[in-house]
């Protein structure tokens, strides 16, 4: 029997359609050919912002955005140095407990409220009072002092030699302060910022749209007339979005790297993570094997971090020894090779330690991290340690990390400031040190880096290299960030961020 | 009819019901670290209790879920923990783009389906075989996978279709058409392959029953034979399959969304069920349950209207 004629029709129709729709797309495709100077430019976002409520900044990935609509008091430059931005100076005093700071009077907010000392001291009264994901940033501020109209004073409970840093970051942030506190300024941001947002353009999920704000003091920050973050969580998204032109740039991984290299991409490159283990459990409270400073450097010695590398990473990282970063000042040449692969020493090691019969080590499993987790099994089952791979983090982990149920873990960690990492890793404070270890000799090296003012990092050398010796951690390598851009943008690196900062975006020429 | 209607409605209700409390009890479970996860690793105690007390983590889980229903009840769905957006908001803007795609999936997997099935199960012969063997491919390849080839081919390659969402607010409704074709496809082919088998099962069935001959021997056209008796009793298997189809793309949605960045449902449950956050979570599960009733619902009185029999059952 064949088909009635509805029925054939319905089936013409459906795939006309089909086909028309099709068609239809053809006037968007492609990249396109750049002729003129771009004025826009579109960024795939990695995440979506919480709230843009300047007190609920995040560092990372979250800071990008907020660098739109708001100027920060300090300005960090590509490579890490600080200058002024609503800011013109600032001092400390002979015992780093009070940072005086002077700002700029010609500034103005995007709903017309004036930038002053009194504007400064509400924005970071309301970061201290508003517990956002970084309000640690200014833990050791007690109080804000307003000297006069553009100078503030900042009194330290005890030195914090990262504050500058911190208010380049989150901490620095500068919303109007009509509107700090309300419910708009969550879902709108309202700061004085190179762009405002777009909010009819604006679609939670999806894409937040700013464009260039008249006027703005400073026009060497604001570089384009639009700007647009399109969130874009899925690695496969991004790289699609990427290499079809829809955005201009982005971060992808070194598999997904290959397609953008295909397509012509270019890539900006900067080393901001270290992954391996923590050996936490330094006392051996819980797993007497790790409280013997030989089975720590025996682990270390387990790994040939070169291959690992290579193979797990595809070449894209830098292998080392040591958890602080490049560009901490506290990293040095000598530490980054400190643990060659050297199965024999490390067996040696164990024996010297009375663990030769064999050690066991528990970690949790990190989604993501599985091949990690496997190679990391194999190199240590090598020099007889068994690596017990135990059921998956949850999103109480870093609650788990903190009630000591770990002793160790395999994680990647930001490599950030040196007193940053040492409060992140190192000192007693620190979540990444949940047992609290600490000696005599090492809490003096970081008493020294905390009141050590502008020698901090010089100072941290000591406590970097106390850890290494005594193999803390093992680290196995640094990651290279891989950010992805086409050829209508040029963009600069920053130091220690996967993704740069929003100034150092700007047209191919 | 009524009865009937109502009979449904009130079992549906005492679904969201018990649903609402078992997924309030187990996120309930993996609550005790939201304040940290908020908050970062550098928190304090202190800050962490503020941060608990603030989003009412202190309290007994009974407590808390008599607030949460008393609020559901009364409308309000709470404000997401995380991004500070209110919960029938964040709904709101994402329903449409999730429904517009699984409801045009659907229309286009009934009729594509059914002709298929119909054509497979009348023919016989290679046209059938196509099908059985395309019901296997289509049963084996996830959708997530045809639409990463999809956009690989027509977006990347050849520029037909955006490789990624560009829905937007003023858009045109040939942006949301561009952006929805790709996904709806990769959608669609597990439906329409799964679907035409069970369609043309079904057909068959029916047209080897003792009616079909009758009606074949008082001379009635083949094509009334076909579309007015046998499609009609073939209905009820094809609803069935199609509802559960529906209800299984609501899952598969999801990683589709994802893939094309798609502002609707996927994304926003998936970043919700990672993070605990308990009001958007519940929403998002109140939301699907929901669909998942109303569906229900929907297929028995096509299935009644479509076919007497079921009535009377």
């Amino acid at each position: 029997m064949k088909l009635g004629p509805k029925a054939a029709a319905a089936a013409i129709t459906v795939s006309a359609a089909l086909a028309l729709t099709a068609c239809g797309g053809g006037a968007t495709g492609g990249a396109g050919t750049a002729a003129a100077k771009t004025t826009s430019l579109t960024l795939g976002a990695v995440q979506e912002i919480r709230s843009w409520d300047p007190a609920q900044a995040h560092v990372g990935h979250f800071l990008q955005p907020y660098q739109a609509a708001y100027d920060s008091l300090i300005l960090r430059e590509p490579d890490g140095k600080l200058s002024p931005m609503l800011a013109t100076e600032w001092k400390y005093n002979d015992t780093n407990t009070k940072l005086t700071v002077d700002l700029r009077t010609d500034v103005t907010f995007s709903d017309g409220a004036k930038f002053d000392a009194e504007a400064a001291k509400a924005n970071l009264d309301h970061f201290k009072t508003a517990n956002g994901p970084q309000m640690a940033q200014l833990t050791a501020v007690s109080d804000v002092k307003v000297v006069d109209a553009d100078t503030i004073e900042l009194n330290l409970k005890s030195p914090d030699p990262s504050l500058e840093f911190y208010l380049s970051q989150a901490a620095g942030l500068m919303g109007s302060p009509k509107a700090l506190g309300t419910e708009g300024i969550k879902t709108e941001p309202v700061g004085s910022g190179p762009y405002v947002m777009d909010k009819a353009a604006t679609v939670k999920d999806s894409q937040s749209v700013f464009t260039a704000r008249k006027d703005y003091w400073n026009k060497d920050l604001q570089k384009f007339e639009k700007v647009t973050f399109k969130t874009l969580i899925d690695l496969t998204a991004r790289t699609n979005a990427l290499v079809s032109g829809q955005v201009d740039a982005t971060l992808l991984d070194p598999k997904t790297g290959k397609q953008a290299d295909g397509a012509k991409m270019k890539l900006v490159s900067t080393e901001v993570d270290w992954q391996g283990l923590l050996l936490m459990d330094r006392d051996g409270t819980k797993n007497p094997a790790l409280g013997n400073v030989k089975v720590r450097q025996a682990i270390n010695y387990a790994f040939d971090r070169k291959t690992i590398v290579d193979q797990v990473l595809m070449g894209q990282g830098a292998p080392t020894s040591q958890p602080f970063g490049k560009a901490s000042g506290a990293w040095t040449e000598n530490l980054e090779n400190y643990y060659s692969y050297d199965p024999a020493k490390a067996k040696a090691l164990l024996k010297e330690a009375g663990y030769e019969t064999g050690v066991v080590l528990d970690v949790p499993a990190v989604p993501g991290f599985e091949t990690q987790l496997a190679v990391v099994k194999q190199q240590l089952s090598d020099i007889g340690i068994t690596l017990n791979v135990g059921a998956a983090i949850t999103n109480t982990y870093t609650t788990d990390i903190s009630a000591q149920k770990f002793t160790a873990i395999f994680f990647s960690l930001f490599q950030g400031e040196p007193w940053v990492a040492t409060n992140q890793i190192v000192s007693t404070k620190a979540l990444y040190n949940p047992f609290k270890n600490t000696t005599p000799e090492l809490q003096a090296k970081i008493d020294a880096v905390e009141h050590g003012g502008k020698d901090a990092g010089t100072l941290a050398q000591e406590v970097n290299k106390y850890v290494v010796e005594q193999a803390w951690f093992a680290p196995l390598y640094r990651v290279n960030q891989m950010y992805y851009h086409n050829s209508k943008i040029t963009v600069e690196p920053q130091v220690q961020q996967a993704v740069p900062s929003i100034y150092n975006y700007s047209p191919a020429k | 009819m009524i009865t009937f209607i109502l009979k449904r409605l009130g079992s549906g209700l005492v679904v969201l019901f018990a649903v609402s409390i078992l997924v309030f009890s187990l996120l309930y479970v993996s609550s005790g670290s939201i304040a940290r996860n908020i908050l970062g690793d550098q928190a304090t105690p202190e800050q962490l209790a503020v941060k608990e007390a603030e989003l009412g983590l202190d309290q007994s889980i009974i407590a808390r879920y008599i607030s949460w229903l008393t609020h559901a009840l009364s409308g309000d769905l709470g404000t997401s923990w995380f991004t500070s957006e209110p919960v029938a908001n964040a709904l709101a803007t994402r329903i449409p783009v999730t429904m517009t795609m699984v409801f045009t999936a659907m229309l286009l997997i009934s009729v594509i389906a059914t002709l298929i099935g119909v054509a497979a199960a009348v023919k016989r012969g290679w046209v059938d075989r196509i099908v059985q063997i395309g019901a296997i491919i289509g049963d084996s390849v996830p959708g997530f996978v045809i639409g990463i080839i999809l956009v690989t081919i027509l977006a990347i390659q050849m520029g037909m279709f955006p490789a990624t969402s560009t829905i937007s607010p003023g858009v045109g409704a040939d942006a949301w058409v561009l952006s929805l074709t790709l996904p709806v496809i990769a959608l669609l082919i597990n439906g329409v392959t799964g679907g035409a088998q069970q369609i043309r099962s079904a057909v068959i069935k029916q047209l080897e029953r003792d009616y079909v001959r009758t009606l074949r021997s008082r001379g009635i056209g083949e094509r009334e034979v076909l579309f007015k008796h046998v499609l009609r009793s073939a209905a009820p298997a094809g609803l069935t399959v199609l509802s559960l189809q529906l209800i299984g793309m609501l899952g598969g949605v999801v990683i589709i969304e994802q893939i094309f960045a798609l502002p609707g449902m996927g994304p926003l449950a998936v970043a919700a069920t990672g993070q605990s956050d308990q009001p958007v979570v519940m929403g998002v599960v109140m939301y699907t349950v929901v669909v998942v009733i109303v569906v229900n619902l929907i297929v028995d009185l096509l299935n009644g209207w479509l076919n007497p029999k079921v009535r009377v059952s």
